[in-house]
């Protein structure tokens, strides 16, 4: 019949693969070869070895159906993520359910608040943030391009999404940082997973969530954009924390200092400017990730942008894009004068 | 010293071991069995650090432990606050083992009893001035209006007054290292440990720094303990003097002392090119005792070779009576003098000249 029959039948395998043997065609391919009236068997015994088949699922079972194919791993996968869904839920939902409350707000703050306030607010921030009036001004120019263009709003929606998660990824990033900075073994347990976090595609992120939530929860996409723009904070909180001078440290042992207070009056303040750039690149990470979340209805310049791609509405998409892009230059400008702040008055020698 | 009585002993270390490697202990067993350092990198590649050593720390003495790289020297000096712990042997401090000591503990010793001067300095590049200088009675949780008077006033004492509200980075390295030693003095321990502290400064300062040293030394009688690979500096500073090499003790005991008996030809070598006539002091060389008979003036007990030489005008006559606290000690001819800036053989070294 098929290829590796001979293989099966030599190993004395042949009643255990016929045991619950199916009877009717399974795959395209034997529909096909069905319909065009081909009996089984014949042609395979024409075939040279150069069609031999990988010894793949799919070809074993042809030979074997107590094998199964290939296609039974994605749907066995599907139904394995099926089946703990909701026990997944039960622990999850109510886990991250602040996290849709806190970006409804935020995203209600920022789009009600009258322009007239929430743009000095902004500037204001800018300036606790950065102190330099160049980097308040580049913001003041780029939020009134915005607005003056009529996408005001989106881009309130873009940045509400921006800084709850941002937030988020910090206050959960940097004490993750600090323990693997102080354990090996969690260090190398914890590391392959933020580079399976780093290089899985980004639309990846939203096929599990997609199933474990509805789409009208924003917790949804802000899982989503945590899960993506953590990882560099993580990663620049534990090397800040482990580049420190170890001349000093051994001065605070010396001194007398516990592991406590070596942290917070010692290795915090000296990893900062790496933790800054950490906070830089989390940022930039999320904004990247808020326009791809459009797909599962995460408004803002996303959305816009994906209505240009869906629509063919090409001013649309391109707008749309050098407004995110207008976004990106403002969060690193402000964030990077910050950064270049700490540098400078905490310069080690 | 022989015109003193020896101070109590205040830290005491006995039979220290210390091998670096993964299992210390076993390689400890076959360097007790007589393998050497060479050997015992080679066959079981564990490092030896500190093998055998003995010192007693007297208290308001200056102790100066010297090597070359490599000797074991800042090794050792860690083992007094137990930032590296040992393989074998006792450190008491106030005769009590502080190998027995349990976190809390010790933290109160570092705390407390002893501070640190370091040679990179290792000043908090995020604070300032003033608030490194404090860094010690903070970390005891000492609230900051407390300590700053205390911080204040030892900055002025190493003349860098007005520069509390100043970075580390915007100051000089000997200034930095002021500040190190203010940090040190600031906590009120008894013990200083000073690790290598001025090998990182300009000649110059490091003069400058050494003189002020022993002019603090002077008022606060601490026990200090002080690395150097420097030999001018070690005699300079030195009320005892241990001798590493290759982690073991050469030789100790008081400079003048070692000068005109080195136990080594190691020592020799060591002290080969140093200005005797400028380190020897004339109560090292004197003969004890009334001065009788013919004299020509008079010295101190504490001057230098170098002074009496001047004073005598560079002929061999005179006899000099020598005083302490303006009693007569003894008496000093100038021949002896000559006598002493020949360095002295050592036993092995005397043979191998023969």
């Amino acid at each position: 019949m098929a290829t590796y029959d001979g293989f099966f039948n030599a190993l004395g395998l042949r009643d255990w693969c016929d045991r619950d043997a199916q009877s009717g065609p399974v795959s395209m391919a034997d529909l096909m070869a069905r319909a065009q009236g081909g009996g089984a068997g014949a042609p395979d015994s024409a075939r040279s070895l150069w069609d031999l088949p990988f010894p793949s699922l799919d070809a074993l079972a042809a030979s074997c159906s107590a094998i199964p194919r290939s296609r039974d791993l994605t749907v066995g996968l599907e139904r394995g993520f099926l089946n703990i869904r909701d026990a997944l839920r039960v622990v999850v939902d109510p886990l991250t359910q602040p996290l849709s409350w806190m970006l409804r707000d935020a995203l209600w703050l920022m789009t009600n608040t009258p322009w007239w306030i929430m743009i000095p607010l902004l500037l204001a921030v800018s300036w606790l943030v950065a102190r330099s009036m160049r980097v308040v001004g580049l913001v003041a120019l780029f939020i009134a391009i915005l607005a003056f263009i009529d996408h005001y709003d989106a881009a309130m929606q873009t940045l509400a999404i921006i800084f709850v998660c941002a937030f988020i990824c910090v206050l959960l990033g940097v004490p993750i940082g600090i323990a693997m900075s102080r354990n090996d073994r969690l260090q190398r347990s914890v590391t392959p997973v933020l580079d399976m976090l780093q290089t899985l595609p980004p639309f990846v992120y939203l096929i599990p969530l997609i199933f474990l939530f509805s789409v009208t929860e924003p917790k949804l996409y802000g899982i989503a954009i945590i899960l993506y723009a953590i990882v560099p904070v993580i990663r620049l909180t534990d090397l800040g924390i482990r580049l420190v001078d170890k001349d000093v440290i051994e001065a605070a042992d010396a001194f007398g200092m516990t592991r406590r207070q070596k942290l917070f009056r010692v290795q915090i303040p000296l990893a900062l400017p790496n933790i800054m750039a950490g906070v830089n690149q989390t940022i930039m990470m999320s904004l990247a990730m808020v326009v791809i979340a459009s797909l599962v209805a995460a408004p803002g310049l996303g959305v816009l942008v994906l209505r240009g791609i869906r629509n063919l509405e090409l001013g649309t998409g391109l707008v749309a894009g050098l407004g995110i892009v207008l976004l990106a230059i403002m969060l690193d400008r402000v964030t990077k004068a910050a950064l270049a702040r700490i540098d400078t008055s905490r310069k080690q020698q | 010293m022989t015109d003193s009585i020896e101070p109590p002993v205040k830290v005491s270390i006995r039979n220290l071991y210390k091998i670096f490697g993964p299992d210390p202990k076993a390689a400890l067993e076959k360097h007790r069995a007589g393998m050497g350092k060479p050997e015992l990198l080679k066959t079981t590649r564990h490092v030896l650090g500190l093998s055998d050593i003995n010192v007693d720390i007297h208290e308001g003495r200056i102790t100066v432990i010297m090597g070359l790289s490599g000797s074991g020297k800042s090794t050792l000096i860690r083992h007094l606050n137990r930032l590296i712990e040992p393989t074998a042997g006792e450190i008491m401090v106030d005769g009590e083992d502080i190998l027995a000591w349990n976190d809390a503990r010790l933290r109160r010793l570092r705390r407390e009893t002893m501070s640190m001067v370091f040679q990179k300095f290792a000043l908090l590049p995020h604070r300032t001035v003033l608030e490194n200088a404090g860094m010690a009675l903070a970390t005891r949780g000492i609230r900051r209006s407390e300590w700053e008077p205390e911080a204040n006033r030892w900055l002025r004492r190493v003349d860098l007054g007005g520069n509390g509200h100043q970075y580390p980075h915007e100051l000089s390295g000997g200034m930095q290292q002021r500040v190190g030693l203010a940090r040190a003095l600031t906590s009120n321990s008894d013990i200083m440990l000073m690790d290598e502290a001025f090998s990182a400064l300009d000649p110059l300062i490091r003069t400058d720094m050494q003189d002020l040293l022993i002019e603090l030394q002077a008022e606060l009688k601490k026990t200090i303990v002080f690395i150097t690979h420097d030999l001018d500096e070690a005699l300079k500073l030195a009320d005892h003097l241990v001798i590493l090499k290759d982690g073991a003790i050469v030789q100790q005991g008081e400079p003048q002392h070692i000068l005109l008996n080195p136990a080594a030809s190691y020592i020799e070598d060591f002290v080969a090119d140093i200005n005797r006539a400028r380190v020897l002091r004339v109560r090292s060389i004197m003969m004890p005792g009334e001065a009788d008979g013919e004299i020509s003036g008079e010295v101190e007990a504490d001057d230098n070779l170098e002074s009496v030489i001047a004073l005598s005008g560079g002929t061999l006559e005179p006899r000099y009576r020598v005083t302490k606290d303006g009693k007569t000690v003894g008496i000093v001819e100038m021949p002896m003098i000559m006598r002493a800036l020949v360095p002295r053989r050592s036993q092995t070294g005397h043979a191998r000249a023969v």
